[in-house]
């Protein structure tokens, strides 16, 4: 579904990501991890339109390089940002609204800011201005927001980031409902291993922008170069 | 009932007065439009000033190409109006937007903005002549309410600058457009993301704002003179406006404006026109000391 093909990324003489190649297939939940500065969000970065780069990035069988941000939306993939993005004066519906009026093709439905507001669970809060919620409600806010865009791949940043462990299992609860029952392709970074291993079929590990291991996330964890990339960093892999 | 020279007075006051009202109106909407730009696109506009009296300009040259008879300021406000909106869109989108790629894009959109500033004003005198322009009244006649006086001509201006600014106000707050102004202004990231083409939403903030600026222009310069160099000073004086209200602040704004054009108005009968601005600069200074985040701003 998503195929990078030997992309690199330049910030003047710093290479973020290095002749990277990667496959996503449809229907999967696909994990990225590797250490701070790994390259992972600048990933995201290019995928989405943010940078240019050199390689190749196709989306469905079709290049989306060069694309805009906000025609790579339309496209059918959307994100979330590893620091949730919101607009605080407005209120938790019509900032899903947003997505629902701009992210997408389709005839225009109101009906569709209803139903992702239930999926999220935050029909409690949906007249609340953003800016009020708490760090869990904003984040199913942006997670709502990219579903209101109607994606086909849902690209998640970091989305444990800051939660405690019962936050983590409510979301995980949403990530794994998102890819069954609205049958969205997932990608996501994350830092805690155990979330990764517990909902991906396809682990990459990365460092300095270059491919460490690839594959079941049950290998990966036991392959030799990362359990040493990894060293150390026990204490945060929750 | 009241003596002779109380009715005088009463007569010359509430003309001052409703002539205050009239320019602070116009104040309201220039300050609104140089929010609005600074809000959403985070760069300053230095020839802001200077689509004012594009407005003007563009009115009296179909006034002088036209004469009043085809329906007057309605036809002028069809004709004109677009015009504005398309003259800042393009400028937008093929002379400030390619600079937002650069590094230091905010100095450069600076002076490129300060340079437009200068050919203006050198463009209006070629075309136009260093003469000073003006226009006919909107609507001739004077409004008697029992011992006051009201020109419609300020009744006129007044109405229609408050009209720009609830329409302006309603389109921010009800429409598709008017959403994705203010995702931009709040988190241009996080509006990318769900589809909103920025570029475009600059581009359309930028003519917006040209239009009230310019609506302004052809308001203002039936009461002034349309004159090609004073770009720079009604820029200040939205500016000023802008600051003493609050940046940022939509209500202050609005509050700053009648305040400044009513005490502009006073000072300028009491004391002589030209003290106007002394009045505007000493109010400047004391926002500045005093308060310095405006009348309405978020302070620190
Ligand atoms: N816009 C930019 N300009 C310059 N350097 C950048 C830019 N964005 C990222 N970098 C650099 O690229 C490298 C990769 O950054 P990136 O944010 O992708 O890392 P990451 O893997 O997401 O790390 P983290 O786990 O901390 O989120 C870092 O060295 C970072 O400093
Ligand atoms: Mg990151």
């Amino acid at each position: 579904m998503l195929k990078l093909s030997n992309v690199t990324k330049r910030f003047g003489s710093l290479v973020a990501v290095n002749d990277l190649s990667l496959e996503v297939e449809k229907g999967q939940i696909y994990g990225i991890a590797g250490p701070n500065g790994a390259g992972k969000s600048t990933i995201y970065n290019l995928i989405t339109g943010f940078y240019s780069y050199e390689g190749k990035i196709e989306f469905e069988g079709k290049p989306i390089n060069g694309l805009r941000p906000y025609q790579i939306v339309k496209r059918g993939i959307s994100r979330t940002f590893q620091i949730p993005q919101t607009f605080p004066s407005l209120s938790v519906e019509d900032s899903i609204d947003i997505g629902n009026r701009f992210g997408n093709t389709a005839a225009y439905s109101r009906k569709r800011v209803d139903e992702v507001i239930d999926f999220v669970n935050l029909n409690r809060e949906r007249k609340h201005k953003t800016g009020t919620l708490d760090l869990l409600g904003k984040k199913k806010l942006m997670i709502g927001a990219a579903l209101a865009t109607r994606p086909k791949m849902l690209m998640l940043d970091e989305p444990m980031a800051g939660s405690n462990a019962h936050e983590i299992k409510a979301l995980m609860e949403l990530i794994r409902r998102i890819n069954q029952e609205l049958g969205i392709t997932i990608i996501i970074i994350e830092h805690f291993m155990k979330v990764l291993t517990e909902l991906t079929e396809t682990l990459l590990i990365i460092e300095t922008g270059t491919e460490i291991c690839c594959g079941h996330p049950a290998e990966v964890t036991n392959d030799p170069a990362v359990i040493e990339c990894y060293l150390g960093r026990e204490d945060d892999q929750g | 009932m009241f003596s002779e020279d109380t009715v005088l007075l009463l007569y010359e006051m509430s003309d001052v007065l409703i002539a205050g009202l009239s320019n602070g109106s116009v104040y309201a909407l220039m300050a609104l439009g140089m929010t609005l730009v600074y809000g959403v696109t985070k760069a300053f506009n230095f020839a802001y000033g200077d689509f004012f009296n594009m407005g003007g300009y563009f009115a009296w040259m179909l006034i002088i190409g036209l004469g009043l008879q085809f329906g007057g300021y309605v036809t002028i406000f069809i004709v004109v109006l677009p015009m504005l909106f398309g003259v800042g869109y393009a400028m937008e989108k093929f002379l400030i937007s390619p600079l937002r790629k650069r590094a230091d894009w905010e100095n450069r959109i600076m002076m490129l903005t300060l340079g437009l500033a200068l050919f203006l004003t050198n463009l209006y005198m070629v075309v136009f002549g260093v003469k000073l322009k003006s226009l006919p009244a909107i609507l001739d006649g004077i409004l008697e309410v029992g011992e006051f006086v009201f020109s419609y001509q300020d009744i006129m201006i007044f109405c229609l600058s408050l009209g720009g600014i609830l329409l302006f106000g309603w389109t921010l707050n009800n429409t598709r457009t008017g959403m994705a102004v203010r995702a931009v202004a709040q988190n241009p990231a996080g509006a990318k993301i769900v589809g909103i083409n920025i570029g475009r939403i600059f581009a359309a903030t930028f003519a917006i704002s040209t239009v009230m600026v310019g609506f302004g222009g052809i308001l203002l310069s039936q009461k002034l003179f349309i004159n090609p160099s004073s770009g720079g000073a009604i820029m200040v004086k939205a500016w000023v406006v802008t600051a003493f209200g609050g940046m940022g602040s939509i209500r202050g704004g609005l509050v700053a404006a009648f305040i400044i054009g009513i005490m502009e108005a006073f000072v300028g009968w009491i004391f002589g026109m030209s003290y106007g601005i002394i009045a505007l600069f000493i109010l400047l200074l004391g926002t500045l000391i005093i308060r310095p985040q405006g009348l309405m701003g978020k302070g620190e």
